[in-house]
């Protein structure tokens, strides 16, 4: 029964662990795939404690729920455009003809059990799975994560934005009502404003001139699997590569850029790390139980010459409506061709500028400090106005363009007409990031002069001498605002359990 | 991983203050956390139950919702009150390898790699000439076969001299129908159920005025009894132009607010659409039917680089 | 007293109170209770001369709410009192309301519209004021029950919807005086057994003909240059159909497009569909669409997601 055919030093017998029955298994799976090494690493890996880095979870935990979530929708919906005639539960679209895209989603909704609540948390998860990436990208950005080594992580990530908000609008799309019917005509007339090969790209997409039927199944097929497909790749790279070059860390007491500060992976990460998913996905679920979204059985199918008042997009692609409402209408003729400006620039032009110059900023940014150094400790954003403040107005942009797409809900809800909302974005666009970036530049080197700024301030005790006089003395520290006074040590390999004393025959010691 | 990781074994006893829970009262805190524990088991149990009887959607929501939220907080605050807070640390070798690896690194990839292409220049220059072949070959299938070209398709609409025009339940308009101040979606007829009719051939009736109305110089007899015809597709983006405002005569495209005069020939004066609405000329046939003179005379909806 | 009154005295009065309440409140009603309209009598031929001018609304269409209807019904004198079909018949308010709606427009709105309702007042701009005389009792109806008229503010574009200041009754006075004027139709409307109606024709033609101004969700919003298309949630079956009927403001009007059964299928899904939403899904975040859905997924999920990671991590 000895193993002594091949391998180093095997001092112990494989069978035998002191370690139980799960420390038989472990060696059992040592023999086969070599893990002792580095699992031991992996477990003993530390994960910096912050708060904020955990909001790329938020993404990855919805993108779990996205997934599950999405197996079931699988296995009732249809993507076909072909006409059935309804004959479901909801009675005003009894006896209309809709595709069969349409049918099976209201019977997913209505018929069902539990569709309802699938498609709903399906939609809750997309739309915070793109939020937590924007704030997540926001973290990196303003603390300078995407420094050297990991210029490589952040393309992924941006690239991983893009596919998401693109297989947002994709699967909004899928149900075929009229709200997100409206979504694919624009797209369509987005790319036949292509210069030279708009037009081609449109009907190759489409199968044909708009609406076709291919396009629902080809919606289908990228949201299912290509898009998924290319996510999870790009997630397994984005994971791997911060589990290989280490989480960066704030700087602080006991941390360098030679060491991790925080918690293993077992027993404690793993733990907040599973509870965190856990909680996430009940957010998820109760939005999806209690909050109403895309209810298309009051939007009605999609018919080609119907439409709506106040159609959005899902707000991930407000920025693309914002821009286009508030564009003025500068159509180039000429040559016997026509290129709509009106629709290029804002829908494709500017989209791609914002998202290039995102995705290049690692490099502009190394060229523009000359910092080609290894970076694992993090910038504090005040320590880093002109950054900061780029940022900032690189967001207030973009957010402006969001605000521009509800113009009609604000010359509603204020009552001012819409033409003057209009031109009020029209300016405000190009004015708020502008006064936005010197503002921002200036509360950072403000908060840089003022030591102790963002901590939690102590209070002063005041009190009086005999004499009349005045005295401010801090008060103590609050528990817990020194949490970090021990010095951080190395993972403990084995924990030295004491036996336990020996208790006389007839007593029972109970801890308190 | 380095084989210096192996030597850093290291010992803790319980007491060690890094093992130490956080929360200052642990049993306190583990009764609480098992409390959650409890309640998030009833709710997920509960969501059971919900589901097994066919309870309203909402509720399937809230419990299997609030169970697992109560279930992630209990094991979070295990995590964070409850096991040892630490702070640890570990070493963070630099990833760079050792100037001996690269030197040999950089050796193998150049030397026996490229290099060797080098040596044999034709060999690979048709290797890689091949392969840029195959490559720009295999995309053909790829985008060709996915749809038909565009040809003239996007000029054509359904409209010809005589069509008859129709509502959208196919019944044929009379000019005694609307009203001054109406409005109606209109297709060609026999179109009007086909997604090139609601497609591309949609669009507006308006009733301007009892009287023949000129829009535009040259547009003499198109308005024959003040009906007026505009292709429903906005030249922005495609989105049917549905929102008519009687008093303004105005049509507002509902997507993008572009405003299209509807006395001058649909000139948008206000929003991102470049172009008027096409009109369609009109006449009224012997027995009093609104009729088409002719189709539109441009190509209807956005721009795109054909269109001249 | 005894103590089983005095017990029950004071949740006796509460639900006096609150039952008054919301008698008081709730009373609004529809003008279709002042009118005994459910019965007409088709006592009329076909040859039956139209006695009605020609009216701004005229369209040639058969039962599309014009007085060329099925049922016509005229009074002793000859004149037109009803018309319409098993779907909608358009009522003449009663020719009694007529002084009292004389005394209620000098009161209320001679001051604009003139006190010959042409359009010209006392002492204001002639023209600025519409003109209402051969607008049909449908119209004026509309606007006073509404409480649009009397307008807070003439020199707004567009007169808001208001709490009214004339009864249901009082408004079918006004509009009776002023047909008087120049008689005319359309009369106004009463939806008959919407009930039965047929919604799902009722959501396609709502879609193609309503949805572009008012949403699909019967929402309402801003429109062009001050504008804006009214919400639907509020509004009695009778006040839909005269809107649709007398294209009121910058509504357009739908006359021979649109037959009394259709009609009477968009008011069956305002009325059913629209004012009671279908919304298993939890609360409908007011109907805003994708903008509230992203609002409450940032804030909510994100935000509140946000904090439980800033309870679990560390702040330094």
């Amino acid at each position: 029964m000895s193993t002594t055919i091949n391998g180093p030093s095997s001092s112990k017998q494989s069978e035998e662990s002191p370690y139980g029955p799960v420390g038989k298994v472990l060696n059992e799976l040592d023999d086969r795939l070599g893990i002792a090494k580095g699992g031991r690493g992996l477990v003993d890996k530390i994960f910096p404690d912050h708060w904020s880095f955990m909001l790329g979870e938020i993404a990855l935990y919805s993108f779990v729920v996205l997934i599950a979530t999405g197996i079931f929708l699988t296995l009732y919906y249809v993507p076909s455009q072909a006409l059935v005639t309804y004959h479901g539960a909801y009675t005003p679209l009894r006896g209309q003809q809709v595709s069969q895209a349409y049918a099976t989603s209201i019977d997913l909704s209505f018929g069902v059990r539990a569709g309802l609540l699938m498609r709903q948390m399906h939609h809750w998860a997309c739309d915070i799975f793109i939020g937590a990436m924007v704030i997540h990208m926001a973290r990196v950005f303003f603390t300078g994560a995407f420094r050297k080594p990991r210029e490589l992580n952040y393309t992924i990530g941006i690239t991983m934005l893009i596919l998401g908000i693109l297989n947002g609008f994709l699967g909004y799309s899928l149900p075929d009502d009229l709200v997100s019917g409206t979504g694919i005509r624009i797209a369509f007339s987005i790319l036949e404003s292509i210069p030279v090969v708009g037009t081609y790209l449109a009907y190759l997409l489409f199968g044909g001139p708009f609406p076709g039927t291919a396009i629902l199944p080809r919606f289908y097929i990228i949201h299912v699997l290509l898009i998924p497909l290319i996510l999870i790749g790009m997630v397994t790279a984005h994971l791997f590569l911060l589990v290989r070059q280490k989480h960066t860390q704030f700087p602080g007491k006991g941390r360098t850029e030679h060491n991790v500060v925080g918690a293993p992976m077992v027993p404690i990460f793993a733990a907040k790390a599973t509870g965190f998913f856990f909680m996430v996905a009940g957010a998820i679920a109760l939005l999806g139980g209690l909050a109403q979204i895309n209810p298309i059985w009051q939007f009605g199918y999609y018919r080609a010459s119907n439409i709506s008042y106040a159609v959005q997009p899902d707000w991930y692609m407000g920025f693309l409506d914002g821009a286009l409402r508030i564009w003025p209408s500068w159509e180039w003729t000429g040559f016997g061709h026509t290129i709509p400006l009106e629709v290029f620039i804002p829908a494709l032009i500017v989209p791609g500028i914002v998202f290039t110059l995102c995705a290049l900023w690692p490099t502009i940014e190394a060229k523009y400090t000359k910092d080609t150094a290894v970076h694992n400790l993090l910038d504090r954003p005040r320590d880093r106005p002109k950054r900061t403040a780029a940022g900032a107005a690189i967001f207030a942009f973009v957010f402006m363009l969001f605000v521009a797409s509800s113009t009609d809900v604000l010359a509603n809800f204020s009552h001012i007409s819409l033409n003057v909302v209009l031109w009020a974005m029209r300016v405000l666009v190009i004015v708020v990031p502008l006064i936005t970036f010197p503002i921002v530049y200036k509360i950072c080197v403000e908060l840089q002069g003022v030591p102790g700024a963002g901590k939690r301030k102590r209070a002063n005790i005041v009190s009086r001498s005999e004499t009349g006089e005045y005295l401010a003395i801090p008060a103590e520290q609050r528990p817990g605002d020194g949490h970090h006074e021990l010095d951080a040590e190395t993972v403990p390999s084995y924990i030295d359990f004491q036996d336990e004393e020996p208790q006389d025959p007839g007593t029972r010691r109970v801890s308190r | 991983m380095s084989d210096d990781d192996l030597g850093s074994f290291s010992t803790a006893s319980p007491d060690d203050p890094h093992m130490q829970p956080l929360a200052r009262h642990p049993e306190r805190a583990e009764q609480l956390i098992a409390l959650t524990m409890v309640i998030g088991i009833v709710l997920v149990v509960l969501f059971g139950v919900a589901y097994w009887y066919n309870w309203k959607p909402w509720t399937f929501g809230v419990t299997l919702g609030g169970g697992i939220l109560f279930l992630g907080f209990g094991i979070t605050a295990w995590g964070k009150y409850l096991m040892p807070k630490g702070p640890f640390v570990e070493e963070r070798h630099d990833l760079r390898g050792t100037d001996e690896e690269r030197d040999l690194f950089g050796a193998a990839v150049t030397q026996r790699g490229a290099g060797i292409l080098g040596r044999r220049k034709v060999l690979a220059g048709t290797a890689g000439l091949g392969l840029l072949a195959f490559g720009v070959v295999s995309i053909f299938p790829l985008l060709r076969s996915l749809g038909p070209l565009p040809a003239l398709t996007p000029t054509r609409t359904g409209w010809k001299r005589g069509t008859y025009l129709v509502d959208s339940t196919g019944r044929a308009i009379h000019v005694d129908d609307l009203a001054v101040g109406g409005i109606v979606t209109v297709y060609p007829m026999g179109l009007q159920d086909t997604d090139q009719g609601q497609a591309t051939d949609q669009t507006v009736l308006i009733r301007l005025t009892d009287t023949n109305y000129t829009t535009r110089p040259g547009r003499e007899t198109w308005g024959p009894a003040g009906y007026i015809a505009y292709s429903k597709l906005c030249t922005h983006l495609g989105c049917p132009v549905g929102l008519y405002e009687q008093q303004l005569e105005q049509l507002v495209c509902p997507c993008h607010q572009s405003m299209f005069d509807v006395t001058n020939g649909a000139e948008p004066d206000f929003g991102p659409a470049p172009r008027p609405l096409p009109q369609l000329p009109l006449y009224v046939d012997g027995r009093g039917f609104v009729r088409a003179q002719n189709g539109f005379d441009q190509p209807v909806g956005p721009g795109y680089w054909e269109r001249s | 007293m005894p103590k089983l009154t005095k017990q029950l005295l004071l949740p006796a009065l509460v639900l006096l109170t609150v039952g008054l309440t919301m008698m008081i409140l709730f009373s609004g009603g529809s003008s279709s209770a002042t009118t005994s309209a459910e019965s007409i009598p088709s006592t009329v031929t076909a040859a039956q001369a139209l006695t009605v001018p020609p009216a701004a609304y005229q369209t040639g269409r058969f039962n599309s709410g014009t007085a060329f209807s099925s049922v016509r019904v005229h009074n002793s004198s000859g004149q037109l009192i009803a018309y319409g079909n098993r779907d909608i018949t358009y009522v003449a308010p009663s020719d009694k309301l007529i002084p009292l709606g004389e005394a209620l427009y000098m009161q209320n709105c001679a001051s604009c519209h003139g006190s010959t309702a042409n359009g010209v007042p006392a002492n204001g701009t002639p023209g600025a004021y519409p003109d209402l005389r051969g607008l049909g009792p449908a119209t004026v109806d509309f606007w006073v029950a509404s409480g649009r008229m009397p307008a807070s503010d003439p020199r707004n574009i567009q007169a808001e919807r208001k709490q009214p200041r004339l009864t249901p009754t009082q408004a079918l006075a006004v509009a009776a005086w002023v047909n008087s004027l120049s008689p005319a139709t359309p009369y106004v409307p009463i939806v008959h057994s919407i009930q039965t109606a047929d919604v799902s024709d009722g959501f396609q033609l709502f879609s193609l003909n309503c949805a572009a101004c008012h949403t699909i969700t019967g929402d309402g919003d801003a429109l062009a240059r001050g504008t804006n298309a009214p919400s639907l949630r509020n509004i009695p079956a009778t006040q839909v159909a005269e809107a649709i009927r007398t294209g009121p403001g910058n509504m357009p009007r739908f006359t021979g497009n649109l037959s009394d059964e259709q009609v009477r299928n968009v008011v069956a899904y305002v009325t059913g569909y629209i004012q009671h939403p279908r919304d298993p899904g939890g609360f409908d975040l007011g109907g805003l669409g994708p903008v509230a859905e992203g609002f409450v997924a940032l804030s909510f999920g994100v935000g509140l997601l946000a904090l439980v990671a800033f309870w679990i991590g560390d702040r330094t």
